[in-house]
C-alpha cells in the first residue's frame, strides 16, 4: 500500500559506518566516580564514555539520559582497564596509563592530567595494561598486563618503584589483600601468584590447571580474572571457578559453571562472576547457584558495584561486555535498563 | 361662552351638496366680505372701549344702581369679546387660504419655469446640430454624397492590398524550397565541422512539444552535457503527432465518461465483467505516459553505456525513467551477478532510501483509492522507476510538510542535481560491472585480487573460497529454523533492507568450514558490504560464543577502509573476502592446543606473529603487517 508503511531513516555511508561500530564494540572497563553520582566505561575503541547514573535512575528519566553525558578519545587502543582514586580517573589500555581529574571530566574537550608508561623490556610491540589496582596505603598503582610483570607506580611522584617478575606468560587481572598488603595476579600461564609488596617476592603460587577437580583443558589454562576476601581467593578463566582457601592452597567449592568467567567479586555473601554468556551469575559460598539473571551482551567482560557512600540512590550493578551497552541492575533480581554507547 | 361652544357643537350652516349637516366656518369666509368684517372689527373694538371707560365711571362713582349697570354693560362687552373672537377666527381663515392659494400658483408656476428650461436645453442642442451640419456643408460637397465617396475610396485600396498580399505569398512560397535546398547543401558542411545544427534545430522542434519535466530535462541535460560531460548524448523519441493530439478539445473523452456513468448506472449481473474491465481501463488511464520521452545515454571509460528512458505520467504529473546497461563486448552473466545489472534493481537507492517503488507524489494516493491501485511498485516493470532524483531532474519538487496544488517544472532544481546524479550514475554502472566481472571469478573459487592491492594480503593464503552464492532476503532473515540465526544482529541494526541484495560465501580449509553471510548496499562500495560469520570446526562458532569470531567480523566491516583499494574502489568486496581467508588462516593456525587430546594440531602454525592472544578477551593476532610480513594485534 501506498501509505501504510513507515520507512526506516535512509541510512547513508556515515550512518551505516557508526551502526557496524557499535555493533562491534566491546566494553572492557568500567569506573565509578568518587561522589558515586556518575560512571566511565571504555571500549575497544579507546573512547571513554560519561554515564550519569543519578539521572537515568532518577524519575523524570528519558531516552536521552541512557546515552553517554560526555564521550571522548582516551587512548589509541582500546581502553582495558579503569579505577578511581578519590579525585581522578586512571585508564589504562594500550602500553600507557593516563589520568583525568574527574572534576573536569564532563567538560568537553577534557584533556589528562598525566600519562605514564612503565619500563618495558621489549620494544618490538607495545604490551598492554589489561589490570590496574591502586594500594591506598601506598598512595601507589599497580600496573599489570602484557610484558609479564607487575610495575608499582607511585602516585605521588609517577615514579615506577618496582617491577615483579614470575608470570611466563601475560597477566589478566589482579587483587589487593589489604592486610599484608599482599597482591595476587592471575595470569594466561595459568598462574596465581601472591606477592608480598614490602619485600617484592612472590609468596604463593597456585596453578590451578594441575588441580583436576577445577582444570578444564578444552578451554585452556588462563586465569581470566581473581578477587580475594581476607583468606578466600575466587578465581575462573579457562579452568573452573573455584573458591580457595589461601592458607592452605586448596580449592573448596568449585562452581558449576562451564562457560569461562572473565570478572569475579564478592558482595556480602555472594560471589558474582560474569563471562562468555549472558547471564549475571550470584553464587552461594557453598557453590549453590542461586540466581541468573540476563543482560542484554551475548559476553560480559566487567562487573562494577557502586558503593560509593556520597550516592546511596545510586547503588547499582552495572555489567557491560560484548555490545556497545552497559546493563544496570537496581537490584540483583533482574535488569533495569540498559546505558548505550 | 356656552352658546359659543353650542356653536362649534351644533350644525348651523347647511353645504349645499347637503350630504351631511356640519357648520364650516371657511365657507362662511368666502360669504363675508373682509371690508365689512374689518369696519366691523373696529366698531367692536371703539364700542369695547366705550363700555371700558362706562363701567370704570359707574366703579369709580359707586352707589347702588351701579352694580346693575356694571352688570349690563358686562354683558356687552362679552358679546363684543365674542365678536372679536370670530372676526379672529375668520381672520385666520382668510390668511391660511391666502397662503395656500399662493402655494399652489407658486408651483404652477415651478413646474412651468422647468418646463421653459428644458426646452431651452433643446433649443441650443439643436442649434449646436444645425451649426455643425452647417459646416459640414461648407466643405463644398453635400452630406450624402461625401459618405459614398469614402466608401469608393475604401474600396479600391483594400482590392489593392490584396494584390499586394497575393504577390508576397507568391514569394515567400518560392522561397521556402530554396531555403531547404541550402540546408540540405549545408548539411555536408555541419557533418563536416561537427556542428550538427540541423539536427539539433529539429530536435529542438520536437521538444517544443514535450510536456514541462520532460522539457526541463531535456534542457538541462543538453546543456550538462554540452558543457561537461561530451560521453552524454541527449534525443527525444516518441510520436509528436500524438503529442499535438493530446491538445484536442476534451469532448470526446467527456463524452466517453458519460456514456460509461450510465453503463455504470445500469449495472445488473450481466455486467460486472465489463466493470472490471472499466476499472481496468481508468487505471490504464491514470497511469497514461506522455507520448514523447527522452533518452540519455551515458557512455563510460570502457566503452559501456547506461542507457536510461525518462516518461512522464501525465495525470500523476510524476516522472519515471527504465534503465538498461549495454556493453562492448557481450556479457556473460554468472548465476549469482542476477540483480546486478538488471533494470529493475541496477539503479535502486542511487541516492540512500531511494527505491522507486513508491509514488513521489503524495496527491497520487487519492488517485490510486478511486481506481483501486494499491501501489505504483505493481507497476514499475512497465511504467519505469519514479526515483526522486528522476523528479528532481525533472524540476519537480514534492514537498510533505506542504503539499502543493500544483508543482511546476522548476529549471534551477534540476540544473542544481544534474552534475552529482550523472556521476552517481556512472559510478554505479562501473561499480555494478566490476561486481559482475568478479562475481564470475568468484563462482569459480577465485578471489580475484589485483596487483596493486597484492601488499594487504601475506603472500600465502590457504583458505580457500568454495562457493559463492546469491540468497533471496527472507532467507537472510532471522527464524530459528533457519540456518542464518547468526545474522540476527545485522537484522536488528536494520541494516537489511530489501533493497539490498545478499549473497552466501563459503570459505574452507581441511575441515573447518567457514560460512559469510554478506549483505550488499545497493550503494556499494560507498558503503561496505557487511559480513556476518559462522564457523564450524570443534563446534559452532559465531560473534555470540567465540569472541575471535567477533573480532573477525570487526577486521572486514568496520577497518574496511584500508581494504578499499585505489579509486573507485571496486576492489572492496573481494579484498574483504581475501582478507576473510587470511583471517580464518589465523584463527586456525594460532588454536591453543588442548593438551588432553592426542595427536598434533590440524593447522601448524605458519604464520609469523609476535604473540599468540592479547588482552582481556585473549584476542588472536589478525592484523597484516607490511612488508614485514608478521601478524599483530590492532
Amino acid at each position: 500500500m501506498e501509505r501504510a508503511v513507515p520507512h526506516a531513516v535512509p541510512l547513508g555511508q556515515m550512518e551505516v559506518f557508526q551502526a557496524l561500530q557499535r555493533l562491534h564494540m566491546t566494553i572492557f572497563s568500567q569506573s565509578v566516580s568518587p561522589c558515586g553520582k556518575f560512571l566511565a566505561a571504555g571500549n575497544n575503541y579507546g573512547q571513554i564514555a560519561i554515564f550519569s547514573l543519578s539521572a537515568a535512575l532518577s524519575s523524570e528519566a528519558k531516552e536521552e539520559s541512557k546515552n553517554p553525558v560526555v564521550t571522548f578519545q582516551a587512548h589509541d587502543g582500546p581502553v582495558y582497564s579503569m579505577v578511581s582514586t578519590d579525585r581522578h580517573l586512571l585508564s589504562a589500555g594500550d602500553g600507557e596509563v593516563k589520568a583525568w581529574l574527574w572534576a573536569e571530566i564532563l567538560k568537553k574537550g577534557c584533556k589528562e592530567l598525566w600519562r605514564r608508561q612503565p619500563p618495558y623490556r621489549t620494544s618490538l610491540e607495545v604490551p598492554e595494561i589489561n589490570a590496574l589496582l591502586l594500594v591506598p596505603k601506598e598512595n601507589s598503582l599497580i600496573l599489570a598486563g602484557g610484558d609479564c610483570q607487575l610495575h608499582t607506580m607511585d602516585l605521588e611522584t609517577g615514579a615506577f618503584t618496582r617491577a615483579l617478575r614470575g608470570h611466563t606468560d601475560y597477566i589478566h587481572c589482579l587483587a589487593l589483600r589489604e592486610r599484608s598488603p599482599e597482591v595476587l595476579s592471575g595470569g594466561e600461564d595459568g598462574a596465581v601468584r601472591l606477592w608480598d609488596l614490602r619485600t617484592a617476592k612472590e609468596v604463593q603460587t597456585i596453578e590451578v590447571y594441575k588441580h583436576e577437580e577445577c582444570s578444564r583443558p578444552h578451554n585452556g589454562r588462563w586465569i581470566g580474572c581473581l578477587a580475594t576476601d581476607s583468606d578466600w581467593m575466587v578465581c575462573g578463566g579457562g579452568p573452573a571457578l573455584t573458591l580457595w582457601h589461601l592458607r592452605s592452597s586448596t580449592p573448596t567449592t568449585i562452581f558449576p559453571m562451564r562457560a569461562p568467567q572473565k570478572h569475579v567479586t564478592f558482595y556480602q555473601d555472594l560471589i558474582l562472576s560474569a563471562g562468555q554468556g549472558r547471564c549475571v551469575n550470584q553464587w552461594q559460598l557453598s557453590g549453590e547457584l542461586k540466581a541468573q539473571v540476563p543482560g542484554s551482551s551475548p559476553g560480559l567482560l566487567s562487573l562494577s558495584l557502586n558503593q560509593q557512600p556520597a550516592a546511596p540512590e545510586c547503588k547499582v550493578l552495572t555489567a557491560a561486555g560484548n555490545s556497545c551497552r552497559v546493563d544496570v541492575f537496581t537490584n540483583l533480581g533482574y535488569r533495569a535498563f540498559s546505558l548505550s554507547f | 361662552m356656552s352658546s359659543e361652544s353650542s356653536k362649534k357643537r351644533k350644525p348651523k350652516v347647511i353645504r349645499s351638496d347637503g350630504e351631511g349637516k356640519y357648520y364650516s366656518e371657511e365657507a362662511e369666509v368666502d360669504l363675508r366680505d373682509p371690508g365689512r368684517d374689518y369696519e366691523l372689527y373696529k366698531y367692536t373694538c371703539q364700542e369695547l372701549q366705550r363700555l371700558m371707560a362706562e363701567i370704570q365711571d359707574l366703579k369709580s362713582r359707586g352707589g347702588k344702581d351701579v352694580a346693575v349697570e356694571i352688570e349690563d354693560r358686562r354683558i356687552q362687552s362679552c358679546v363684543h369679546f365674542m365678536t372679536l373672537k370670530k372676526l379672529n377666527r375668520l381672520a385666520h381663515i382668510r390668511l391660511k387660504k391666502g397662503r395656500d392659494q399662493t402655494h399652489e400658483a407658486k408651483q404652477k408656476v415651478d413646474a412651468y419655469h422647468l418646463q421653459l428650461q428644458n426646452l431651452l436645453y433643446e433649443v441650443m442642442h439643436l442649434q449646436k446640430e444645425i451649426t455643425k451640419c452647417l459646416e459640414f456643408n461648407d466643405s463644398g460637397v453635400s452630406f450624402p454624397n461625401r459618405l459614398a465617396e469614402k466608401y469608393r475610396e475604401c474600396l479600391s485600396n483594400k482590392e489593392k492590398i490584396l494584390k499586394e498580399i497575393e504577390v508576397k505569398k507568391e514569394y515567400l512560397s518560392s522561397l521556402q524550397p530554396r531555403l531547404n535546398s541550402i540546408m540540405q547543401a549545408s548539411l555536408p558542411v555541419q557533418e563536416y565541422l561537427f556542428m550538427p545544427f540541423d539536427q539539433a534545430h529539429k530536435q529542438y522542434e520536437t521538444a517544443r512539444h514535450l510536456p514541462p519535466p520532460l522539457y526541463v530535462l531535456f534542457v538541462q541535460a543538453t546543456a550538462y552535457g554540452q558543457a561537461c560531460d561530451k560521453t552524454l548524448s541527449v534525443a527525444i523519441e516518441g510520436s509528436v503527432d500524438e503529442a499535438k493530439a493530446l491538445f484536442k478539445p476534451p469532448e470526446d473523452s467527456q463524452d466517453d465518461e458519460s456514456d460509461s456513468d450510465a453503463e455504470e448506472e445500469q449495472t445488473t449481473k450481466r455486467r460486472r465483467p465489463t466493470l472490471g474491465v472499466q476499472l481496468d481501463d481508468k487505471r490504464k488511464e491514470m497511469l497514461k505516459r506522455h507520448p514523447l520521452s527522452v533518452m540519455l545515454d551515458l557512455k563510460c571509460k570502457d566503452d559501456s553505456v547506461l542507457h536510461l528512458t525518462f516518461y512522464y505520467l501525465m495525470n500523476l504529473n510524476i516522472m519515471t525513467v527504465k534503465a538498461k546497461v549495454t556493453t562492448a563486448t557481450e556479457l556473460i552473466t554468472p548465476i549469482s551477478a542476477g540483480d546486478l545489472l538488471s533494470p529493475d534493481s541496477v539503479l535502486s537507492c542511487l541516492y540512500p532510501g531511494d527505491h522507486g517503488k513508491k509514488t513521489p507524489n503524495p496527491a497520487n494516493q487519492y488517485q490510486f483509492d478511486k481506481v483501486g491501485i494499491l501501489t505504483l511498485r505493481d507497476y514499475v516493470l512497465d511504467l519505469g522507476h519514479p526515483y526522486l532524483w528522476v523528479q528532481k531532474l525533472g524540476g519537480l519538487h514534492f514537498p510533505k510538510e506542504q503539499p502543493q496544488h500544483t508543482v511546476i517544472a522548476d529549471h534551477s532544481l534540476s540544473a542544481s542535481h544534474m552534475e552529482t546524479t550523472m556521476k552517481l550514475l556512472k559510478t554505479r554502472v562501473q561499480s555494478r560491472l566490476a561486481l559482475h566481472k568478479q562475481f564470475a571469478s568468484l563462482e569459480h573459487g577465485i578471489v580475484p585480487v589485483t596487483s596493486d592491492c597484492q601488499y594487504l594480503f601475506p603472500a600465502k593464503v590457504v583458505s580457500r573460497l568454495v562457493k559463492w552464492v546469491t540468497i533471496a532476503h527472507e532467507d537472510y532473515l532471522v527464524t530459528p529454523a533457519l540456518p542464518l540465526h547468526f545474522t540476527k544482529d545485522i537484522v536488528e541494526a536494520g541494516l537489511a533492507e530489501d533493497t539490498n541484495l545478499y549473497y552466501m560465501a563459503l570459505v574452507e580449509r581441511g575441515t573447518a568450514k567457514l560460512q559469510a553471510a554478506v549483505v550488499l548496499n545497493p550503494g556499494y562500495s560507498s558503503i561496505p558490504p557487511i559480513f556476518q560469520l559462522c564457523l564450524n570446526w570443534k563446534g559452532e562458532k559465531t560473534n555470540s560464543n567465540d569472541d575471535n569470531i567477533r573480532a573477525m567480523e570487526s577486521e572486514v566491516n568496520v577497518c574496511y577502509k584500508e581494504l578499499c583499494g585505489p579509486r573507485p574502489s571496486h576492489q572492496l568486496l573481494t579484498n574483504q573476502l581475501q582478507r576473510l581467508c587470511v583471517l580464518l588462516d589465523v584463527y586456525l593456525e594460532t588454536d591453543s592446543h588442548d593438551d588432553s587430546v592426542e595427536g598434533p594440531k590440524e593447522f601448524p602454525q605458519e604464520k609469523m606473529c609476535l604473540r599468540l592472544f592479547r588482552g582481556p578477551s585473549r584476542m588472536k593476532p589478525f592484523k597484516y603487517n607490511h612488508p614485514q610480513g608478521f601478524f599483530s594485534h590492532r
